[in-house]
């Protein structure tokens, strides 16, 4: 009690001070019709701005399952893409077709990029349907590689920077087909080898996958020509290919699942073995 | 001391009363951008001798801003800009110290403190009230160009009119 009162006798005048102008600030705000609305409308303001820091918290710890239901859209939007590719065909195809190819969702755990042979691990295995032997892209716009091991929840890609990297591809509204290699240690450029010289191609020109292998459906675009040569002493040209899509930095993939894989595989395996 | 106390008396109920009565009626307009406002009122809580403990000042400044907001349709405008004078008023004093202290009855008056020093102190102290009251009056400082010219303009019209009522009535407190 003692010890109030002194605190009173030191700052009493500073106390009230405030206390006065509290009241008086009260009777402003409540009797006064502009200062009145100026208060209330600021302090809305206040109030808007810390739900809006609020609803920004709760939406970066909400990017996971957001990223999920986008990957999910991405997955079916990129079919329909491969859908239509084949639809604008001049031969009609059976209805089954469409179906044929499915994406599967994942996202990169680990990967490489500096080595000869380079390599990715998907966060996803034979559990959510990966085998091996499936392409795995990136977006409509770029391969990434293809699956060359598979556990239960996580599968081995083979990138495209890959020395043992061999995909067929050819080049949009020309004839010929190609398979396109990794021999620079560049992560951006590729060589398309064995377009045979008697075929017209350009500087720029889009390079497609062929959809002459079970891995990869006709029409995912892969990079531009950046430059070719032709080799004197050589049937085909030497064409290096600018990449669409950094593989430096990818952070998620979407697997190839070829429906219809094993029975075009199983067709070809007897044609070899007669 | 009892004729201190009884001149501040009648010189707050008669700055009160001019203040309403006289002061209130004039406004000059200036282009329409400010208006032009005596607010010669403080003197009545500025004037009070040197040695007036903070406490009085404070609830004289309360109630005197109160009785004044009655008048002026506006609760509490006032009396807080007044409030906030009263409690800045002895630190203005303290930093306008003369070298030999001051007396025990000292009044800061243009008579008894020398020109030099009543200019100063009305017209730092003048120049915080009128700022004070127009930042409240417009309660954001979204306006802070209309603030600005208010205060200017009716800290000049009300110091030179302080001037001239201090050499009109030469009071001893």
């Amino acid at each position: 009690m003692y010890n109030v009162v002194q605190l009173f006798a030191k700052y009493g005048a500073h106390i009230m001070f405030v206390v006065l102008e509290i009241i008086c600030f009260y009777l402003i705000i409540n009797y006064n019709l502009v200062q009145k609305e100026i208060f209330l409308n600021s302090s809305n303001v206040y109030a808007a701005k810390i739900a809006q820091q609020q609803s920004k918290i709760s939406q970066f710890s909400n990017l996971r399952n957001q990223n999920d239901s986008l990957m999910h859209e991405n997955a079916t939007l990129i079919e329909n893409l491969i859908t239509i590719e084949y639809s604008s065909d001049n031969i009609p195809e059976a209805d089954s077709f469409y179906n044929q190819y499915s994406l599967i969702p994942a996202s990169i755990c680990n990967s490489t990029i500096h080595l000869r042979n380079n390599h990715f691990t998907l966060c996803k295995g034979s559990r959510e349907g990966i085998k091996k032997d499936m392409g795995v892209i990136s977006s409509y716009q770029g391969i990434i590689g293809i699956v060359r091991n598979v556990s239960e929840n996580f599968s081995h890609v083979m990138s495209l920077l890959n020395s043992q990297t061999k995909i067929s591809c050819s080049i949009k509204s020309r004839k010929g087909h190609g398979s396109l290699v990794w021999k620079t240690m560049d992560p951006l450029r590729m060589t398309l080898e064995s377009i045979p010289k008697h075929e017209k191609i350009a500087v720029g020109d889009t390079v497609i996958t062929s959809g002459y292998s079970t891995m990869f459906p006709r029409g995912i675009l892969v990079g531009k020509i950046e430059k070719y040569v032709s080799i004197p002493g050589s049937n085909n040209y030497d064409i290096t290919v600018k990449l669409f899509n950094d593989l430096t930095n990818i952070k998620y993939a979407y697997v190839i699942q070829n429906r219809l894989d094993t029975e075009q595989a199983k067709l070809e395996k007897e044609v070899v073995d007669e | 001391m009892n004729s201190a106390i009884q001149t501040n008396i009648i010189r707050i109920i008669f700055v009160f009363l001019a203040q309403v009565l006289i002061f209130k009626q004039i406004t000059f307009s200036l282009g329409g951008l400010a208006y032009i406002h005596f607010l010669i009122y403080p003197i009545a809580i500025l004037l009070m001798p040197v040695k007036t403990s903070r406490p009085v000042l404070l609830v004289l400044a309360f109630i005197f801003g109160i009785a004044l907001d009655m008048f002026y349709d506006s609760p509490g405008i006032h009396a807080a800009a007044l409030v906030f004078t009263a409690y800045i008023r002895n630190i203005i004093i303290i930093f306008l110290e003369p070298f030999d202290g001051y007396n025990i009855d000292d009044v800061p008056t243009l008579k008894r403190m020398g020109t030099g020093w009543f200019v100063s102190y009305i017209s730092v102290a003048l120049l915080i009230h009128t700022f004070v009251y127009f930042s409240i009056e417009a309660f954001s400082f979204v306006f802070f160009f209309e603030i600005f010219l208010n205060t200017i303009f009716s800290f000049i019209v009300t110091f030179i009119f302080v001037l001239v009522l201090q050499f009109i009535f030469r009071t001893k407190y």
